[in-house]
């Protein structure tokens, strides 16, 4: 028996490694450990006014801190019944999407673009002065820009406050950002073209996982008020009951494992499930595999832009006159969800306040979290028939790379090892 | 010493949210400069470069120390680096990780519904309450200037000046209107670090301190001011506690 473990995992979001298991040279078993640390956000938002808790657990992760924020702050006003004004919610949508460009950007061109020119980051190919990675980070600034008009602030965003937005931003900086707007929507399609190859992908086996998404009523976008998964669909309060969400005595894990799962989530699932409802999405290849996602990725981005545009149009017809803040006379209690798609899929905060608005109770399911159950099976299938043991990690590392995890906000729900076993360490090369 | 280049920098990340070192990627009009003076070494996050043994001039922490297996990385990482810089709340103050409230076991069992007892994790403990810091970088996020600057000044043998006056000035320096005295809003302006321009207060936003306090800060008046604006005694130490300060 032979073991090989890739630690840490490189170029992605948090601390993990993959451990595979060779018994007569052939893969026997996989596991996929998330190893940071405990950061206990649904225990220390206990007790806090419910006004808070947006400003901490945006704090749960840097790269989805404007979902984290977005998402409980609608939970907290759903509980509330509490109906935000409509440039609020404009500028909120503008900054999610922001978001999403910059992690989109981040991933396919920070992290996944070194495997496919085989060097060991970006840096290099910017010191070759690589048009494509100088390309890269310039959309990734655009999304930042973004997210700083709309936000006041490119990590932990400020603007979104409960009841509404703080400000308008200057009609200047939209008119700005509407300008750099055609720029890349002009020269998208040629600037993604790198990530839609086949050739640039390790052969792959069909996706493992039932994808799972919210915010397909009538149009593709990213908030909703239900789950969809296959032809079905589940009100998104239902989340604990489709997830399966309970403690099981042979795991530390709350297992994400309902009767209709194991589920996937992020671009590849909204893709498929945009493409069931006809809502015309370019779906990836089924031979691209999990590495499809990246492609979803890059198509997703093509959306994102196009939705900006139809909000920056929105908000520079807008009175601005108009309040951006709705106010409560007083805080009530009760219980409030919301489900919304972050850039790696799906997000849910769950709250339940007491009368004097104080947080008696918090949930929060990742992203993450729900694919980790099938990153090991993928990991099993795609790599059945490899001996050589380079390939070996590297595949692994780079199907694992292809879900764009983020294990810091993974590490709310998931089986996390804090365990320092050493194992036969894979040498790493750059190609 | 005047470090000559290509110099080896380091990014080591314990309990946090990646949001420091994601700054330094979000300074992208400067990595192409940066790539071209700095070796990355180690930085899981952006490369799979991954210099165990080899020594680093410039070792970045981001994240508070909440194990028994972070703390043992944090001194291995001590040993071969020549200088440390912690960055962001986290490293400094243990950040908002430290809210946990009461006995931590507890916790565990409430989020981990009786399944994480045999983990081993003690209360966030900041970087310099274990080695030595050569360097700090103030915020949660920190400024990106602010991070830039500091490994240019490092190269070139020095440590950027800090600031020692309030957000407060800054924003008088700004001319915003005071959100304390105008909407009797929370704001810890006064007695929070500066540096950052009073990036929130220009905004119209109270500031939520998460530059840590300023040398010679009057507390007992900026909690004066608070209680005459309605706040609660509680809202007070919740307000002040986010990043590290106690009433």
């Amino acid at each position: 028996m032979i073991r090989l473990v890739v630690d840490p995992l490189t170029r992605v979001e948090g601390h993990g490694r993959v451990e595979l298991l060779l018994k007569e040279g052939r893969l026997h078993d996989v596991k996929v450990r998330l190893l940071e640390s405990p950061r206990l956000f649904e225990s220390l938002v206990l007790g806090r006014r419910y006004d808070e808790v947006p400003d901490l657990v945006c704090r749960i992760c840097a790269i989805c801190s404007a979902a984290h924020k977005l998402t409980s702050l609608q939970a907290l006003e759903k509980l509330m019944a509490i109906r935000i004004p409509t440039v609020a919610a404009v500028l909120r949508e503008l900054l999610l999407l922001g978001g999403h460009l910059q992690s989109h950007a981040l991933h396919l061109f920070c992290l996944i673009l070194p495997d496919l020119c085989g060097t060991p980051d970006l840096l290099v190919l910017l010191q070759r002065k690589e048009p494509l990675a100088k390309a890269g980070i310039r959309l990734k600034a655009f999304g930042n820009r973004i997210q700083e008009i709309a936000g006041g602030r490119v990590v932990h965003p400020v603007n979104p406050v409960f009841g509404g937005v703080v400000y308008n931003p200057d009609k200047q900086l939209i008119d700005d950002l509407s300008e750099e707007l055609r720029h890349w929507q002009a020269c998208w399609p040629e600037l993604c073209q790198q990530f839609l190859q086949l050739s640039n992908y390790p052969e792959a086996c069909p996706v493992i996982g039932q994808p799972l998404a919210t915010g397909l009523q009538e149009a593709f976008s990213l908030n909703g008020e239900s789950l969809y998964y296959g032809e079905e669909q589940v009100d998104s309060s239902d989340y604990a009951q489709l997830l399966g969400e309970r403690s099981r005595a042979d795991s530390h894990a709350k297992d994400s494992n309902g009767q209709a799962g194991p589920f996937l989530t992020g671009a590849l699932a909204r893709a498929s499930l945009a493409a069931g409802r006809k809502f015309r999405f370019d779906m990836p290849a089924e031979r691209f595999g999990m590495h499809g996602n990246n492609l979803a990725q890059a198509n997703e981005i093509g959306w994102t832009l196009r939705r900006i545009g139809q909000l920056l149009e929105t908000l520079r017809q807008a009175d601005r006159s108009e309040p951006l803040r709705a106010t409560l006379k007083q805080a009530n209690g009760g219980v409030g969800t919301a489900a919304t798609e972050a850039p790696r899929g799906l997000l849910i905060h769950h709250y339940v306040v007491d009368e004097w608005g104080k947080v008696v109770a918090a949930d929060i399911v990742t992203p993450t979290a729900i694919n980790q159950r099938v990153m090991a099976a993928q990991i099993m299938t795609d790599l059945a028939k490899e001996k050589d043991h380079e390939r070996l990690c590297m595949v692994a590392e780079r199907i694992v790379r292809a879900y764009d995890p983020c294990i810091s906000c993974a590490v709310h729900l998931v089986k996390v090892e804090n365990s320092s076993e050493k194992g036969l360490s894979c040498q790493k090369r750059s190609k | 010493m005047k470090l000559k280049p290509p110099i080896n920098l380091a990014w080591i990340r314990f309990t946090s949210c990646s949001g420091c070192q994601l700054m330094l990627l979000n300074c992208e009009p400067s990595l192409a400069e940066l790539a071209r003076i700095v070796a990355i070494r180690d930085f899981p996050l952006a490369s799979s470069t991954l210099g165990k043994n080899a020594e680093i001039d410039i070792g970045l922490v981001e994240g508070s120390i909440t194990t028994p297996s972070e703390l043992e990385r944090l001194l291995a990482f001590r040993r071969k680096v020549h200088l440390l810089v912690a960055v962001g709340a986290c490293a400094l103050t243990a950040g908002v990780n430290s809210l946990v409230r009461g006995e931590r076991r507890q916790a565990m069992t409430k989020v981990y519904a009786g399944q994480g007892d045999d983990w081993n994790t003690f209360p966030p403990q900041p970087v310099a309450h274990f080695v030595k810091v050569d360097g700090q970088i103030p915020g949660c996020p920190p400024e990106p200037e602010e991070l830039l600057n500091s490994i240019g000044t490092l190269l070139n043998g020095g440590w950027a000046g800090h600031q020692v006056m309030p957000v407060c000035m800054e924003c008088r320096i700004n001319e915003n209107p005071c959100l304390l005295e105008r909407d009797r809003a929370p704001c810890l302006g006064p007695i929070t670090l500066a540096g950052c321009n009073a990036r929130c207060p220009n905004l119209g936003v109270p500031c939520e301190g998460c530059r840590g306090v300023v040398a010679e800060a009057n507390r007992d008046e900026l909690c004066r001011l608070f209680l005459t604006a309605g706040l609660t005694d509680q809202d007070i130490s919740h307000r002040l506690e986010r990043f590290g300060e106690t009433t």
